[in-house]
């Protein structure tokens, strides 16, 4: 049992990935033929992975009405929104525009789907400036030196502020544009590309102790 | 007295801000300041000039890979992107990793396909959304057509015209990608840095400063960043659209958020030195 | 669409906008309608898509052609759904371990060469330029790497922070700062685009096309609160009586 549960697997973790990598640097007829056929078959198993989001959704909802919990009646417009947007695609065919116009599919997209993906994250914004005023404390030089950064690129991206800018110090020549460049193409990057390098090590080391069946924490507990 | 005022000052219903946020923002969408983005940035320009440079006819990818969620940024960035693409004339390719973009691929090419008078399937194709971005990238490289037989609505792409003489990367001029997630990343690593095609990119404005690495080595090709980069996009090829409305709208709840900032830390320190 | 289907459309779009801001003000049912709506239609929408760009013809009209190989990697995707049920939880490995095997294998040398050979390239290839750079673009060569080189410090937790590492990693804070500085301030001018397009929306929604359907709902939300609130305190003063 021991073969099937756990060296199977990682045996395929660990064939797919020395064969993928090896054939990045050997291209040959193959190489070439094998990362098309791992190309097409990956492309269709992750096609399912969205499966386990929508499964453990209805799951949860399903048993909230089931067991009448509370605010249980909620739970009823998750398989409404769902339905919704389902029997439209059903409708339509799949299309969301013809010939004629929106088709009830692309109906759904830009007077429900748009309406809630985008106010969901729009209401974001109420939150940043609430934070900015109360928890923005400038207590150290280094809590300076962030919001300098910060304060340099909220007022130099608006043309308002690019006036004020020009007013106080445009004496010195240097315009608020320029100094976000500067800002952008200089100490940034140093500092991200310090971040990426670092990451990038903790990537590939990650990725070798995946295929060597050293990290093995994805496949769950025995 | 004044301590005590200050300090509830500070601790103020954090509704307040809400309203107030909504107003700065509300009143010039209803009644515009007419202050519209003027500077543009040096990596949008790139973007510009690397598709300025390219001959009529030429084969560009479009990688759009944005949803509702960031809409506003996104979608007058790639619309100019496509406006400017169609006013060169060059052939027009869209491939999407987010299934929400769908719905605003739809939108943009029925809208600006109309402006320039070009055909599905003649000088642009939308092809369907794919799940696995790194399965499809890589079988780009060598036959597109392994993964992509047909267009979103079913349709044979081989016969296209659009398609004619494109199989893999080497035929394509140029590839954009406009997202708000790491699918950019994903383009310059898999892609651009080992096929040599150039890649440029279109983002939200949070995740432009992460790109700056990449467009120091030119393995990024050029980068448009956020509303502002949209204005200055919109600007560039003198079509404004919703960036530069966006930007007018942006000026005053830019200032309101500096002028919490600073007032909230300068009560503070009143508050500690009184 | 008839002309009718676009007001409906208006008017459910900024209801459905007024219900998920009013959460600002106070939670209420109609945030929560609008909530759980939005987590449904998000899966239907992904399913849909899922469905007709992939499931029909990848899966589908390839094995009614007799085409049966796709079945192999249908079965590894279906097999993850076995997650769900602890028993057989185990069979959910083929499908993670062929994904991941995959990824990696692509991951490794793609971050090799991007994130780490093409960095340390960038920074030193300016270097070798040097007799046809302006002294302040030498300067900014000299910082990027200088910069670069302290984060990296910062970052190197295998040795501990003292003495002089510690000064040349403090130094890679201030760098770091200054990146964190710049992702604030473009986070806020981000975050207030996306506001700025949902209330564009409530405009649009707002006009005589579209049968005043922003102004209807908004004073249809307040009436609610107010309403709620007279109640609310009717019933508090009952209680007290």
């Amino acid at each position: 049992m021991k073969l099937i549960k756990k060296q199977i697997p990682l045996a395929i973790v660990f064939i797919t990935g020395v064969f993928t990598l090896v054939s990045y640097y050997v291209p040959n007829k193959t190489s070439i033929d094998y990362i098309e056929t791992m190309n097409k078959w990956q492309n269709i198993v992750v096609a399912f992975a969205f499966l386990l989001g929508l499964v453990s959704l209805f799951f949860s909802h399903y048993h909230k009405i089931a067991r009448k919990a509370d605010g249980w009646g909620y739970s009823i417009f998750v398989f409404v929104g769902f339905l919704t947007i389902v029997i439209s695609a059903y409708v339509s065919g799949g299309r969301q525009m013809t010939d004629a116009g929106l088709t009830p599919l692309g109906w759904s997209f830009k007077y429900i789907y748009n309406a809630l993906s985008g106010t969901m994250f729009a209401v974001l914004a109420f939150y940043i400036v609430s934070t900015a005023y109360r928890s923005f404390r400038i207590k150290s030089l280094q809590a300076f030196v962030l919001f300098v950064a910060a304060f340099i690129l909220i007022l130099g991206k608006v043309p308002l502020g690019q006036i004020i800018w020009d007013l106080a110090l445009g004496w010195t020549g240097a315009g608020v544009d320029q100094v976000i460049e500067w800002i952008m193409q200089v100490p940034a990057v140093a500092g991200k590309r310090g971040i990426m390098i670092g990451i990038s090590i903790g990537a590939i080391v990650t990725s070798l102790k995946i295929i060597f069946g050293i990290e093995k924490q994805y496949m769950g507990k025995d | 007295m004044l301590k005590e005022q200050l300090q509830k000052f500070s601790r103020i219903d954090r509704r307040w801000i809400f309203l107030l946020l909504a107003i700065t923002l509300l009143v010039p969408i209803i009644k515009p300041i007419g202050l519209p983005n003027k500077t543009i940035a040096e990596a949008t320009s790139r973007v510009y000039g690397n598709i300025e440079k390219l001959p009529a006819g030429s084969f560009v990818l479009f990688s759009l890979d944005y949803d509702p969620s960031t809409r506003p940024e996104l979608h007058p960035m790639a619309t100019a992107l496509v406006r400017h693409a169609f006013s060169r004339n060059l052939r027009v390719g869209v491939v999407t990793y987010i299934a929400g973009s769908t719905g605003l691929i739809e939108e943009l090419f029925a809208r600006v396909s109309k402006e320039y008078n070009k055909s599905d399937g003649k000088d642009y194709v939308i092809l369907p959304y794919m799940p696995n971005i790194l399965a499809v990238m890589t079988q780009m490289s060598s036959d597109l057509y392994g993964i992509y037989t047909k267009d979103r609505n079913g349709i044979d792409v081989r016969g296209m015209p659009v398609m004619k003489g494109v199989k893999n990367y080497k035929d394509m001029s140029l590839i954009v990608c406009v997202t708000g997630t790491a699918i950019l990343d994903y383009w310059v690593a898999f892609v651009g840095d080992k096929y040599s095609v150039p890649v440029a990119g279109g983002v939200t404005a949070i995740s432009q400063p992460g790109y700056g690495p990449y467009l120091q080595t030119n393995q990024l090709k050029g980068l448009i960043g956020g509303m502002k980069g949209a204005a200055e996009y919109e600007s560039l090829i003198k079509q404004p659209g919703k960036g530069t409305s966006g930007i007018d709208a942006l000026n005053l709840a830019h200032l309101l958020v500096l002028a919490l900032i600073l007032t909230s830390n300068i009560i503070l320190l009143i508050i500690k030195y009184l | 669409m008839s002309e009718t289907w676009i007001i409906i459309g208006g008017w459910l779009a900024a209801g459905l906008t007024i219900f998920l801001f009013s959460f600002l003000y106070k939670d209420n049912p109609f945030f929560k309608i609008a909530e759980h709506l939005y987590l449904g239609a998000g899966m239907g929408w992904l399913f849909q898509v899922s469905v007709t760009n992939v499931w029909i013809p990848k899966i589908w009209e390839p094995v009614s052609k007799g085409e049966l190989l796709v079945i192999i990697p249908s079965i590894m995707g279906l097999s993850l759904l076995t997650q769900f049920i602890p028993k057989i939880s185990w069979i959910s490995r083929y499908g993670f371990t062929f994904m991941m095997g995959y990824g990696s294998g692509l991951a490794i040398p793609a971050g090799l060469s991007t994130d780490f050979m093409s960095q340390i390239e960038g920074t030193i290839k300016p270097f070798s330029l040097l007799a046809s750079m302006s002294p302040f673009a030498i300067f900014n060569s000299a910082l990027i790497a200088f910069g670069a080189i302290c984060v990296l410090f910062y970052f190197f937790f295998s040795v501990e922070h003292k003495g002089h590492l510690k000064k040349v990693s403090n130094v890679g804070i201030y760098f770091l700062m200054i990146y964190f500085g710049a992702a604030f301030g473009n986070t806020v001018m981000a975050r207030f685009s996306l506001l700025y397009g949902r209330f564009d929306d409530l405009y649009t929604f707002s006009g005589a096309k579209y049968l005043y359907a922003t102004q209807f709902i908004l004073t249809g939300m307040v009436i609610y609160f107010l309403v709620y609130a007279l109640f609310a305190g009717r019933s508090k003063n009952a209680i007290k009586a």
